[in-house]
């Protein structure tokens, strides 16, 4: 029974982080209906960033925070505006730009770093928790309230204020929302900077945990799509809970089938999922294809 | 009559000359590595290794009287290591090859090598199939796979087993690897030599290298309760493991792990206290003592020396050592031709500590070294220190705080 509590809760830290990691993907999506390949690579770099921030800087990992979220704002919205928003009417383009966008950002960073493997000492036993026999690590714990708090946040950002209904107004319809004068290009930046800040929330909590390579991205890239397209694409509360859903899933899986299994047993629901509802759990029926078609 | 003489005087001449340009003529090794991509770091590594070495032959007049050099190739995977290859052979006319810092290259390079007939002298590629696969110009000087485990159950049952005041046989030990061939390999040949040793392991379960988490294997490791985990992996999952069973509250009485864990990366994420008393079986390392790893201290001063830093792993010495044995191989047979130098090397007979790393050279019928296993250290203070074998071990040197508490 203890197990059993000690797996539902590592699965819930695990699908915090798979949540963190998919909510800035799948704003993107779900806004400027670009599927942004690079977005491990984004994660990578937001990892890279903590890391300068923590060994250059002398910021605890946890307070880079305050330094990586706005940089990585900023990147997000330059790379929108200087590679994203000239393809704006070739979808295909965009992905191809993404695409490339991930070879340059993990050589780049390889050149850098020379290969070598880079990671924040831990501080002894203080980044633990136990709570009723439970064993938690705080950077899980973290990286589970941080995704909370983010997409409660977002929710009402995006229902109650000016800006997040303008940015609502260009999802369901852009030349609807051009003509009420919203300036589409300008919302389009702000959303690829704010999925970015968000994507750089989730790497500041990251990065305590693991080893950092060039290649870390892509250890989490494929989780976080495939939570992206079963929460439903473009849906913030759905990256929410098919993280949560995958984190138990993995979590249980590798405890009482076999670790060696468990990437399979999730991506077995994942199927069944997409065959009995293709949108997604909290999907807009047809938001899937409106990603790979021309708006109008 | 004088034209007789004048052209025997020219013919004479003529002998002289081309045995000069001859002997003035060095012998190129192809040196295939991954000098590119995340495995550069060690690719390099591995050829400062067999520079350092082949300076100290030419200091020494060089190899059958000719000068040795090395020209690089870069090869990160196997396509590459073809064509690579192909260049080097056509375009810069190299007598042998060596390498090599990935297994799935050295296969490649050595395939295409053979189509050139020359010889491909692996120093440090570890995977079974390179010499099992019976390739006629291959020759491996370093631990392979199984060397890794044979070392490991070596090191339990003289050294461990004692230390837990059991006997081999009532160790409850547990096999943990990433699930690829690397890891997959060396857990089966482990599981097998230990079954003849009369252990039988506890758990046998595996993850992959990538894995986000690992509590769930520390959850079952935990259920399982051994006395010994015994970790075959990578860097990135050996660290995250150490660090999920930790955040677990879990100290394991002994943990072993193998081929990774030594490194200064390793050192830094998980910090001293978490890797105090952990055996990690690796690479031979450059501070043995001089009666065990003859020329270690040596090879340090060299790299310390020509590169201004300090290895940056402990596999260039192996590589060190692995070059001299090519000398040595080549001078036996006086020719760099694959048959003469396998004929030659079939015929070294040299015990465990000749070399640098505390090697020795028995080549199988395959021609892998079976006087080529790795060391046994342990983490102790931060401080990565040679505990197995005993001839190994600096003076004073003892297993610490073993099982842990």
């Amino acid at each position: 029974m203890e197990n059993l509590f000690t797996i539902l809760f590592i699965g819930l830290w695990l699908g915090g982080i798979y949540g963190l990691v998919s909510i800035g993907l799948t704003l993107i999506f779900g806004v400027i209906r670009i599927t942004n390949f690079a977005h491990g690579e984004v994660l990578m770099v937001g990892m890279y960033g903590t890391y300068l921030a923590y060994s250059w800087l002398g910021l605890n990992p946890y307070l880079a925070v305050v330094v990586v979220v706005p940089v990585m704002f900023v990147f997000g919205v330059l790379i929108q505006r200087v590679l994203m928003q000239p393809l704006l009417d070739e979808p295909l383009m965009q992905m191809f730009a993404s695409f490339g966008l991930l070879m340059f950002l993990q050589n780049l960073v390889l050149m850098l770093t020379r290969g070598a493997s880079l990671g924040i000492p831990s501080s002894g036993r203080a980044d633990n928790l136990s709570i009723a026999g439970i064993n938690l690590s705080l950077g899980h714990v973290l990286a589970f309230v941080a995704s909370t708090v983010i997409v409660i946040a977002l929710h009402f950002f995006l229902r109650h204020t000016m800006m997040g209904k303008a940015i609502r107004a260009v999802t369901q319809d852009k030349r609807a929302a051009a003509t009420m004068g919203i300036n589409v290009n300008r919302i389009y930046r702000l959303t690829f900077g704010l999925g970015t800040a968000i994507t750089g929330v989730a790497s500041v909590f990251l990065t305590p945990i693991y080893t950092l390579s060039p290649s870390i991205g892509g250890d989490f890239v494929l989780a976080a799509f495939a939570v992206v397209v079963l929460g439903g694409m473009g849906s913030i509360w759905g990256a929410y809970f098919a993280g949560l859903i995958i984190g138990v899933t993995e979590a249980a899986a590798g405890f009482y089938i076999d670790p060696a299994l468990k990437s399979a047993v999730w991506f077995l629901i994942f199927i069944i999922v997409l065959i009995v509802r293709p949108s997604g759990l909290l999907g807009t029926v047809g938001a899937e294809e409106v990603g790979l078609r021309e708006q109008h | 009559m004088r034209m007789h003489k004048w052209l025997f005087a020219l013919s004479t001449v003529c002998a002289l000359y081309s045995t000069a340009t001859l002997a003035a003529d060095p012998i190129k090794i192809g040196e295939i590595n991954p000098f590119s991509g995340p495995l550069a770091k060690y690719g390099l590594e591995l050829s400062r290794g067999h520079e350092l070495a082949i300076d100290e032959i030419n200091a020494k007049g060089g190899l059958l009287g000719r000068k040795v050099e090395m020209i690089t190739g870069d090869a990160t995977n196997p396509q590459q290591a073809i064509a690579t290859v192909d260049q080097l052979a056509n375009r810069d006319k190299v007598n042998l090859f060596s390498g090599t810092y990935m297994s799935p290259v050295s296969a490649a390079a050595s395939d295409a090598a053979q189509r050139y007939n020359l010889l491909y002298w692996e120093t440090i590629a570890t995977a079974q199939e390179l010499t099992e696969r019976g390739l006629p110009n291959f020759v491996r000087t370093g631990p392979n796979a199984a060397s890794y485990a044979i070392e490991a159950v070596a090191a339990i049952n003289n050294l461990i087993a004692g230390a837990y005041g059991k006997k081999p046989g009532d160790l409850k030990i547990w096999i943990e690897h990433e699930d690829l061939s690397f890891g997959t390999s060396i857990a089966d040949t482990l599981k097998t030599l230990l079954e003849k040793e009369g252990v039988k392991p506890i758990g046998v379960s595996a993850h992959s290298f990538k894995a986000i988490d690992l509590n769930d294997t520390v959850l079952r490791i935990k259920q399982g309760n051994p006395d010994l985990l015994i970790e075959i992996g990578y860097v990135p999952d050996g660290n995250l493991l150490l660090r999920n069973l930790r955040s677990q509250g879990y100290k394991i009485p002994g943990i072993m792990y193998l081929v990774t864990g030594d490194a200064p990366e390793t050192l830094e994420a998980v910090g001293a206290d978490a890797l105090e008393g952990l055996l990690v079986v690796s690479y031979p390392r450059t501070n043995l003592p001089n009666t065990f790893s003859p020329g270690g201290d040596h090879y340090l001063a060299a790299y310390r020396a020509k590169y201004k830093q300090e290895p940056a792993a402990t596999l260039g010495m192996t590589a060190y050592a692995g070059m001299q044995m090519l000398f040595d191989a080549v001078t036996a047979a006086n020719s760099t031709d694959p048959d003469k130098v396998r004929a030659a090397a079939a015929k070294m007979d040299k015990p465990l500590g000749s070399y640098p790393g505390g090697y020795g050279v028995k080549f199988d019928s395959n021609f892998q070294n079976t006087r080529a296993l790795p060391v046994v250290v342990q983490w102790q203070s931060g401080v990565p220190v040679t505990v197995f074998p005993k001839e190994a071990a600096s003076a004073g040197v003892a297993l610490k705080n073993f099982p842990r508490r």
